[in-house]
């Protein structure tokens, strides 16, 4: 209780105090460091420490420790550790200090540490920790890391044409597939750290001349306005760093390409890497961008147009395409031809139940098999949609359970969700459509009107990072309307001249012709 | 960051003042007209767009005499306890539009939507609805207008195309052969539908460009009533002086007997009701806001939460009077005809004239103490 007293009211921050241990200052003395370090890493079975004899005649130790599989033990000869203590046995004792601080500090991404805690987290990021005798610094010294999966091709976000190359878990790795994109010296990388325990690594990527002025540092108080034990993916700082918390809609933009980041850091964007996951954040994000797609900008402009237009229908069908059907053949029967409306009705003939629970029921059996087709390996995932979709389905219809109509509804509207390129913002039609299940199912046409112009209302007031998520459909005044032409339609690229709102101004141009009258 | 800086661009607010002006008139007056004028009706808009042109010119003027929000200016203007009386004046203009509005699309939803709905909840719904626009500001409220504008507007036009092909063009004679009473109350009837265009007044805090505001309001009427103007054309070839005269809201009765190419859908009523739903939306949104706003001025609230719902709160109220009690409606149309809108004018008029004097007054003293030095 006074505990709580004191933290609660006079803010003194007991158990914080506590957790944080006193730095201590790596000295000359090599037992003393080890000792320091073994106490830190006391009981850790997969942390390597060995201590090795150097110099001509073998009468000088150092002290290398490192994570058991984060270093290479079959090319430990090869490996840049394993060479720097072959050339430091045939160094005479006296020069082996004066050897490490000439030569071995300016190894490639090695780097001297001054205290033990330091030091323990540098080795914590894969890579080798050496003490010498008569040193005062540790040394990291870089190996392969920790293990990782390589380049492999994005398992979403598929495209029919251009790069298949998906981030992995490695932040470097990411980091490095933004800049073979990008080779310029504008594109920074800003590095900070999260998570008080896992100390996760997440890096801010844009380009220097291109962000907005204030965007970097938004995004920077954002990320320092909060205090976790543990961030293991981006989705964490995601939820921790947006606004709205209780909208459906997601405020960031998360990509697993490489080619879509880059892209997004042309436009000014800002993209964020965390570490251990393949997912990148871009921010600041609006509906628009959540239906582009990279391969949009690869295609002829009326390809191009033409998916585009058919996402934003699929958009706005996932999340109400049951609720119309139920309105129009609940409510406003009139619409419909006579036929239609009578093969309608010879279809529901049997079915035991209303039709707002006809269409409920076959929604969450059809988001149980998609649920046990994610969760499912492989193999099985495929098998659960091949059982769910055929054979349940049709003996759903068979036994009178559901009507064939609902079962067309029903996967008419998932077909439409998986058309929406973004799986966050898919989601969140996914689960609106409730909503207007039971807004039609019980209001009619009006419920339709009351549940659009509610979520309308809803993101109209939405803003990612300053910038008004319906954009460039309202406030495309700012940008003199260029951004309206990538929109519904992508208009051909020599239109497309302008960087859209995101950019800072006065930088906005991205596309000239060096021929005088060509491009619009 | 440049979108939360409760600004709002010209376009923004032409879109509207185009659907708030749009949803009432295209709905009622075309009846109204036609029973008084018949084809000369259209002479009425004409007339009636001028008494709008008069008031945006009036409002103009004012404007451009205001240093800061228009509040402000009545007090400085014509003193502390007449300013305040003049809001008083639009704040009660505003939260009867609101109610009167509210009963329109409460009505409309029951008759074209839900016949067998509450009225109750209805209001209720559309009333929460309300709230949620209002409670975040004006920015929201502009952004959905702006994005509805044209979803609103191509399946209008493209009805009102396909509707061209049922026009009897017999039904527009004879011309010229109302009475001059009639003829002024039709005019008169179609100004009163273009009061709304008063919100420009208070509008000035919140837009970028402030100086074009009645320039904004005038293409805003000169749309309205070019489509208003296009879609009495219609229904009168359609219906002919007569029928259109006892049709309810005609418009939507065009649109259930026009066929769409392909034969998929029957009727588009149901569909087409969702334009002026959304239109009335609009209007009923403007008067919560626009109430909302005088008040929290008038109460000096800080926030805007009990401005809100005494405003929401008293729309209802009037909103279930108009429903209970049909005499309301003679009694509304007498206030709006009597007293807003010769007190809208006359305020416009009070506070151009109090201004011009003050300034008169200023110059002579100033010549005077010159002269005394």
């Amino acid at each position: 209780m006074l505990i709580f007293f004191l933290r609660r009211y006079l803010k003194i921050p007991f158990i914080m105090e506590r957790e944080k241990r006193m730095a201590v200052q790596i000295t000359s003395d090599l037992q003393e460091n080890i000792s320091q370090f073994e106490e830190l890493f006391s009981d850790c079975a997969d942390i390597k420490k060995r201590k090795v004899k150097v110099g001509q005649k073998l009468e000088k130790e150092c002290y290398i420790a490192y994570i058991e599989v984060a270093v290479s033990s079959t090319e430990w000869k090869d490996s840049a550790v394993g060479k720097i203590l072959q050339t430091l046995r045939e160094l005479p004792e006296e020069k082996l200090v004066a050897y490490v601080e000439q030569n071995v500090e300016d190894i490639s991404d090695s780097q001297p540490f001054a205290t033990i805690e330091d030091a323990a987290q540098g080795m914590l990021t894969g890579d080798v920790l050496f003490f010498l005798e008569g040193y005062d610094r540790a040394l990291k010294i870089p190996d392969k890391g920790y293990p990782g999966r390589g380049v492999y091709e994005t398992e979403s976000e598929k495209v029919i044409r251009g790069s298949n190359e998906g981030f992995s878990e490695s932040i470097k790795l990411n980091t490095a597939l933004i800049r073979k994109r990008l080779r310029s010296p504008h594109v920074k990388v800003k590095e900070s750290f999260t998570g008080k325990r896992t100390h996760t690594n997440v890096d801010l990527v844009y380009m220097k001349d291109l962000i907005y002025p204030g965007m970097l540092e938004e995004v920077e108080k954002r990320l320092g306005e909060f205090e976790i034990d543990g961030a293991l993916d981006s989705g964490i700082i995601e939820q921790l760093t947006e606004k709205r918390t209780y909208s459906p809609f997601p405020q960031f933009q998360t990509t697993q390409r490489p080619d879509r980041a880059a892209m997004a850091i042309l436009e000014g964007r800002i993209v964020l890497l965390s570490d251990n996951s393949p997912v990148a954040l871009i921010l600041p994000a609006t509906y628009n961008t959540f239906i582009q797609t990279s391969d949009d900008y690869y295609s002829r402009w009326e390809i191009a147009s033409f998916t585009r237009m058919l996402r934003y229908l699929a958009s706005f069908l996932a999340m109400t395409f049951p609720g119309l059907y139920l309105a129009m053949t609940n409510f406003h029967t009139q619409i419909l031809p006579t036929d239609l409306l009578l093969s309608l009705a010879a279809a529901r003939q049997g079915v035991p139940f209303p039709a707002v629970v006809e269409i409920i029921l076959m929604e969450v059996a059809f988001e149980l098999l998609r649920e046990a087709g994610v969760r499912l390996p492989g193999a099985n995932g495929n098998t659960i949609g091949i059982v769910g979709g055929l054979i349940i389905g049709q003996a759903a219809v068979d036994a009178n359970i559901v009507s064939p109509i609902v079962v067309i509804v029903v996967a008419l509207t998932a077909l439409c969700s998986f058309a929406v390129p973004n799986e966050e913002f898919a989601t969140a039609f996914r689960i609106l459509k409730f909503l207007f299940i039971l807004l039609c199912g019980y209001l009619g046409f009006f419920g339709f009107l009351v549940g659009t112009l509610g979520i309308l209302i809803h993101l109209s007031h939405m803003e990612s990072f300053g910038i008004p998520y319906l954009a460039p459909f309202v406030g495309a005044d700012l940008n003199g309307y260029q951004d309206e032409r990538d929109t519904f339609l992508r208009l051909p690229l020599e239109f497309l001249k302008k960087r859209p709102i995101y950019t800072k101004e006065g930088t906005r141009t991205r596309l000239k012709f060096r021929q005088q009258g060509k491009g619009k | 960051m440049f979108a939360d800086n409760w600004k709002i661009s010209l376009r923004q607010v032409r879109r509207l003042l185009i659907l708030d002006i749009f949803g009432l008139s295209s709905l009622t007056l075309p009846g109204i007209l036609s029973s008084l004028t018949g084809a000369d009706g259209i002479f009425c808009l004409i007339l009636g767009m001028a008494g709008g042109w008069l008031l945006l010119w009036l409002m103009q003027k004012n404007l451009q005499n205001a240093e800061g929000d228009y509040y402000h200016y009545m007090k400085d203007t014509a003193g502390q306890i007449a300013g305040d009386a003049f809001m008083v004046f639009y704040y009660l203009y505003f939260v009867t539009l609101c109610g009167f509005v509210l009963y329109q699309t409460t009505t409309l939803v029951l008759t074209w939507l839900l016949p067998e709905g509450s009225y109750f909840w209805v209001s209720i719904l559309l009333l929460l609805l309300a709230a949620y626009g209002t409670v975040r500001g004006i920015e929201g409220r502009a952004r959905v207008y702006e994005i509805i504008f044209w979803f609103l507007g191509i399946p209008l036009l493209v009805m009102l195309f396909l509707a061209l092909r049922e026009v009897q063009t017999d039904y527009w004679a004879p011309l010229m052969y109302s009475k001059g009473g009639e003829f002024l109350y039709g005019s008169t009837a179609y100004w009163i539908f273009l009061l709304p265009l008063t919100a420009i007044l208070f509008l000035k805090p919140f837009c970028q460009k402030s100086e074009k505001l009645a320039g904004c309001g005038l293409s805003a009427l000169l749309y309205v009533t070019a489509l208003n103007g296009l879609i009495y054309l219609i229904l009168l070839g359609v219906f002919g002086r007569n029928t259109l005269g006892v049709l309810k809201r005609p418009v939507i009765t065009l649109m259930s007997m026009i066929n769409l190419p392909g034969g998929f859908f029957t009727r588009q009523d149901v569909i087409m009701t969702s334009v002026w739903f959304l239109a009335l939306f609009a209007l009923m949104h403007t008067g919560a806001f626009q109430s909302t706003l005088i008040l929290k001025e008038l109460f000096q609230e800080s926030g805007n939460r009990y401005s809100m719902w005494i405003s929401l709160a008293l729309a209802f109220i009037i909103g279930l009077g108009f429903f209970g009690n049909t005499f309301l409606m003679e009694i509304y149309e007498i206030y709006q005809k009597w007293i807003v809108l010769p007190g809208m004018i006359g305020i416009l008029l009070i506070l151009l004239l109090a201004h011009y004097t003050r300034r008169r007054l200023g110059i002579r003293k100033e010549k005077e103490e010159s002269e005394e030095h």
